[in-house]
């Protein structure tokens, strides 16, 4: 071998040119590297062990963090509502089912549903893996009864149902437990072929939802809060989507805003939780709010000024929205109403802001955004107060769908 | 064996006794899928909420678990273990573990012990455990209460002044309710007694809360006997 | 029998092996993909090896010229390997190339296909790099400083900070790649040096879990970045880089000091870990290679035989069998071209 006598290689400069991140293209994995629930399910009920409650048709197929595909059902669906919305903020559930009815789609509004409990799971561990899989699989096996699939509206009831389905899947002895307490309560063991969020339902329906929309809001700039149980917890079936974040983060939220015309805008702290803590937001609120505000509404304000944030997820809507009057009161820049995509999406439809989207139960002050939106938030709050002493009046009387 | 640190606590507890409750976190089911090992690259404190508002470090969980040091294990079960917020955002871990994970064993054990720090941190956590257990859903619109949450403002004020009117302003009939979040039938919540008792959930209340157990005991006896039921029928099957 | 043996992939490695058959006087055919030889090394536009710091296209121009232009040396430049048919001593490899496709006779086989780097949007912690400009990966950073000039790719401006994240898409369960990677360390010490050579002023500081700095590679470039440069080393890693305005932001958590950590950054470098190139796959299915765990072309013989894969005839060298530095890959040639070249002169021996 000679030495040092070779004549070097020497590129165009042109090749040293480092692509912007515009220009640079994500690809998926060919192989995803997380097992595929569905085919262990479909294992199971194949050996006998359980039955697989099918995703009615008609549903969208819809792309998930590794590039498999989730089926999304459009009606038929069982509202497995969430014990924070129903309870506090209750314009929250009542915009998903509007929704529904907006479209015409069937659906089944249940009596017959618990919630997941993991508020026994995650913030007091008084329960324990064999009883929080046979709460699941009670509400599953009712939603088969009633014939309808399961829609979850809680992010940490989706959250924790996909840890139930993986704790179910790999434990025989736990499966074997929760079909001898089903029996017990001459119930079937099932479990959904998909674990299905709300918001998943929304993000679908986002076209549809656009050619509905009555209000513009390309005006509105939205900052968009995860939550961590949905995108964190069981990650693999997360709705991704290439031509946001370039797949990079979840698709959901930030797909129904842009569908409508607003704006996404980001700020640092994205990926960070709310500050909820389960045990925290209730029996030690200094951390949730201080993490709430200081970590994110803070933030927000100071990188994006948004109009609103919107978030997906029950904690997430609460610990945003109420950490914010006390911090206010200390002059910090905080000032951001917080509110639902389906509360948004419905807005954009023409919902009522406060006999469906009930923005009252909020915290923060909705009026400059009502206004932004084109909502007459005076004349509205007349027509709710007009219904409100309606109610008064007559002990016995509710609200109807049809007033709305 | 000793603590091997020199500021260790708990140094009056016996070691028999820390012991048999680390064995019982390594025991639970779950615990193969929550720890692997740790390089502590410190990716779950980054993403840990808890940890920049606490002395509280997600990866010092999993590196004390991985050690087995038991001494260590006890202090984090006594000082650190609910100060977790349970948001999972450590899941990013590469190696797999799941900080949060570990921590709802851990909760658990301590519950089932009837640790002194398990009770005090559930101290004022019966009514949710108590709501949770007896109508299978939480968050009630009647907690909306000025008293309980004077930080959020004047319109928790105008939420509980007009609840029962509000509440019927809601267009979804499931809704029209004040005590729960929900109507949930009686019939379903005849199904979750019975899987609190076959699963063994109450006796866990009664480990941390005796007042609690005894109201809930009763409230599952009536409405059990009511629809001809025998509560004792219902016996753990978990111990199988 | 043909006698020859046929060296697939022209990077460090299979020049490497080609260079020892023909110097044991046997006839290779040197198949390369792209249409230059010197592999990643020059079609990644390295700047500069590690851990000499030798400029690339010399030190490559070098290997290349110990090759090139011999008799014994049959080079086919853009020529993939499509089929194979029978085996050791008698293959027939079928060659496909833009003029069409040709089948040759061999008696041994030296792999030498390589690695591909890691994406990193596969990772599973959040980086960005499909988001922000001045998210770049080790090899990004290997253009700018060959080109000479490392500035922020959003505003053309010098960098005040710059950082290294270290293990990406290496060490991860994850993802499923639980190896490390090898060179990364190594790597981005010798960019880290290389950036403070062109700005001394710029903070650069190495994000990492272990500084894998084997042998020689511990004062070379450690220490020297350490003590010469001021490079800093920050024992922790990255969970996400975001924006906030227009600095980008690494979050993470300083595990010496056991606090989390939010720092800005003018420029954030992903030191990307290996994994089996799409060539090493295709060969390994071709020549029906079993991988081993990891998925790369297993060999046999443990620690005591790098080369030997548990086919007859069929060597492995350089990172189409793992993750390897310079060393290990140039290391790998020579055994595997002996082996190969053992093989064939055992069969004519015999016969």
């Amino acid at each position: 071998m000679t030495q040092g006598d070779a004549e070097p290689i020497r590129l165009p400069m042109a090749e040293l040119q480092v692509a912007k991140a515009a220009d640079r293209q994500f690809q998926l994995p060919k192989e995803p590297p997380t097992e595929d629930y569905r085919k262990l399910l479909f294992e199971l009920e194949a050996a006998g062990e359980i039955e697989v409650l099918r995703v009615p048709e008609p549903f969208v197929e819809v792309d998930t963090k590794f590039g498999r595909k989730k089926k999304v059902p459009l009606e038929n669906t069982w509202h497995h509502k969430s014990c924070g919305q129903c309870g506090h903020i209750p314009g929250y559930s009542t915009s998903i089912f509007w929704l529904n009815r907006e479209f015409g789609f069937n659906y089944h509004d249940p009596r017959e549903q618990t919630s997941c409990t993991a508020w026994n799971y995650y913030a007091s561990s008084t329960s324990n893996p064999a009883a929080q899989a046979a709460v699941a699989c009670r509400n599953f096996a009712q939603a088969k009864l009633d014939g309808y699939f399961p829609l979850i509206h809680c992010g940490t009831s989706y959250g924790h149902y996909k840890e139930v389905r993986a704790q179910l899947l790999h434990h025989p002895e736990l499966r074997n437990q929760v079909r001898k307490i089903l029996a017990r309560l001459n119930l079937p063991f099932v479990f959904p072929e998909e674990i299905v969020h709300y918001s998943e339902w929304v993000h679908v329906m986002r076209e549809k939802i656009a050619e509905r929309q009555v209000r513009d809001f390309s005006s509105i700039t939205v900052t968009v809060h995860p939550a961590c149980h949905y995108h964190k917890l069981v990650v693999e079936d997360a709705i991704y989507d290439a031509d946001l974040y370039d797949g990079q983060r979840t698709a959901i939220v930030s797909g129904v805003v842009t569908a409508l015309g607003a704006k996404v805008a980001d700020y640092s702290t994205w990926h960070d939780c709310c500050g909820f803590g389960f045990r925290h937001i209730l029996v030690s609120r200094d951390f949730s709010r201080s993490f709430a505000t200081i970590r994110k509404i803070e933030r927000m304000k100071e990188e994006a000024d948004p109009d609103v944030t919107l978030t997906h997820d029950t904690g997430c809507v609460t610990t945003l929205d109420k950490s914010q009057f006390s911090t206010q009161a200390h002059n910090r820049n905080v000032g951001i109403p917080v509110m639902s995509d389906a509360q948004f999406a419905a807005l954009s439809m023409g919902a009522h802001p406060y006999l469906v989207c009930q923005l009252h139960w909020h915290g923060v002050d909705m009026k400059p955004l009502l206004e932004q939106m084109g909502i007459d938030h005076e004349k509205a709050w007349k027509e709710f107060e007009e219904v409100a002493d309606k109610l008064e009046k007559s002990p016995e009387s509710y609200l109807t769908w049809e007033e709305v | 064996m000793n603590p091997i640190y020199k500021d260790a606590r708990y140094t009056e507890v016996p070691y028999e006794e820390k012991l048999k409750l680390f064995d019982a976190v390594k025991s639970d089911m779950r615990y193969p899928h929550e720890l692997h090992g740790c390089y502590e690259c410190g990716i779950c404190v980054a993403a840990c909420p808890s940890a920049r508002f606490f002395d509280f470090s997600p990866r010092v969980f999993a590196q004390t678990m991985a050690r087995e040091d038991v001494h260590s294990f006890y202090e984090l079960l006594n000082d650190n273990v609910w100060d977790c917020s349970q948001c999972f955002s450590c899941t990013c871990c590469p190696r797999q573990n799941n900080p949060g994970g570990i921590i709802t064993i851990m909760r658990e054990v301590a519950v089932n012990d009837g640790l002194q720090s398990a009770k005090d941190a559930l101290q004022a956590y019966s009514r949710i455990i108590y709501k949770v257990m007896s109508t299978g859903t939480q968050v009630s619109p009647d907690m909306l209460q000025p008293d309980f949450f004077p930080d959020w403002g004047p319109d928790v004020r105008d939420v509980s002044l007009n609840l029962d009117v509000w509440r019927r302003a809601i267009p979804p009939e499931t809704m029209h309710t004040v005590e729960l979040a929900w109507d949930v039938s009686e019939k379903t919540r005849l199904e979750l007694y019975m899987i609190w008792k076959l699963t063994g959930n109450l006796e866990m209340i009664e480990n941390v809360d005796e007042g609690l157990y005894m109201i809930l005991e009763e409230v599952m006896e009536e409405l059990l006997e009511e629809h001809g039921y025998d509560i004792d029928d219902f016996d753990n099957i978990l111990e199988d | 029998m043909s006698g020859k043996v046929m060296v697939i992939g022209g990077g460090p490695a299979g020049l490497e092996a080609a260079r020892g058959v023909i110097e044991l006087g046997y006839e290779c055919i040197l198949v390369e993909q792209r249409d230059s030889l010197g592999g990643s090394p020059i079609s990644a536009s390295y700047a500069a090896l590690t851990p000499d710091m030798e400029d690339t296209e010399v030190a490559m121009a070098r290997m290349i010229d110990s090759v090139v232009g011999n008799e014994l040396a049959d080079i086919r430049l853009g020529n993939s390997v499509t089929a194979v048919e029978g085996s050791a001593p008698e293959f027939k490899v079928t060659l496909q190339s833009d003029s069409g496709s040709e089948i040759v006779d061999i008696c041994s086989v030296v792999v030498a296909t390589g690695f591909k780097h890691f994406d990193p949007g596969r990772e599973t912690q959040k980086y960005g790099y499909y988001e922000y400009d001045d998210v770049l990966t080790l090899v990004d950073a290997e253009k700018m400083l060959k080109s000479g000039s490392f500035v922020r790719p959003s505003t053309g401006e010098a960098p005040k900070t710059v950082c290294f994240v270290q293990c990406v898409g290496s060490r991860d369960r994850q993802i499923g790649n639980q190896w490390c990677s090898k060179v990364c360390c190594g790597v981005a010490t010798k960019e880290a040096i290389e950036i403070k050579h062109l700005l001394p002023d710029c903070k650069v500081i190495v994000f990492y879990i272990d500084m894998r700095m084997y042998g020689f590679w511990e004062d070379l470039l450690y220490w020297k970045a350490q003590e010469e440069y001021r490079v800093n080393f920050i024992r922790g890693l990255v969970s996400e880089v975001t924006k906030r305005g227009d600095t980008i932001v690494v979050k993470g958590e300083d595990t010496t000091m056991g606090r989390p950590m939010e720092v800005p950054m003018d420029m954030v470098i992903l030191s990307v870990g290996m994994e089996p190139s799409d060539g090493t796959l295709a060969m390994a299915e071709l020549f029906e290679l079993p991988l081993e765990c990891h998925g790369y072309i297993e060999t046999k013989g443990g620690p005591l035989n790098t080369v030997q894969t548990p086919i007859d005839g069929v060597f492995v060298a350089g990172t189409a069998a793992g993750p390897a530095d310079l060393e290990d890959s140039i290391s790998m040639g020579g055994a595997a071209a002996l082996k190969a070249c053992a093989f064939i002169r055992r069969i004519t021996v015999t016969n």
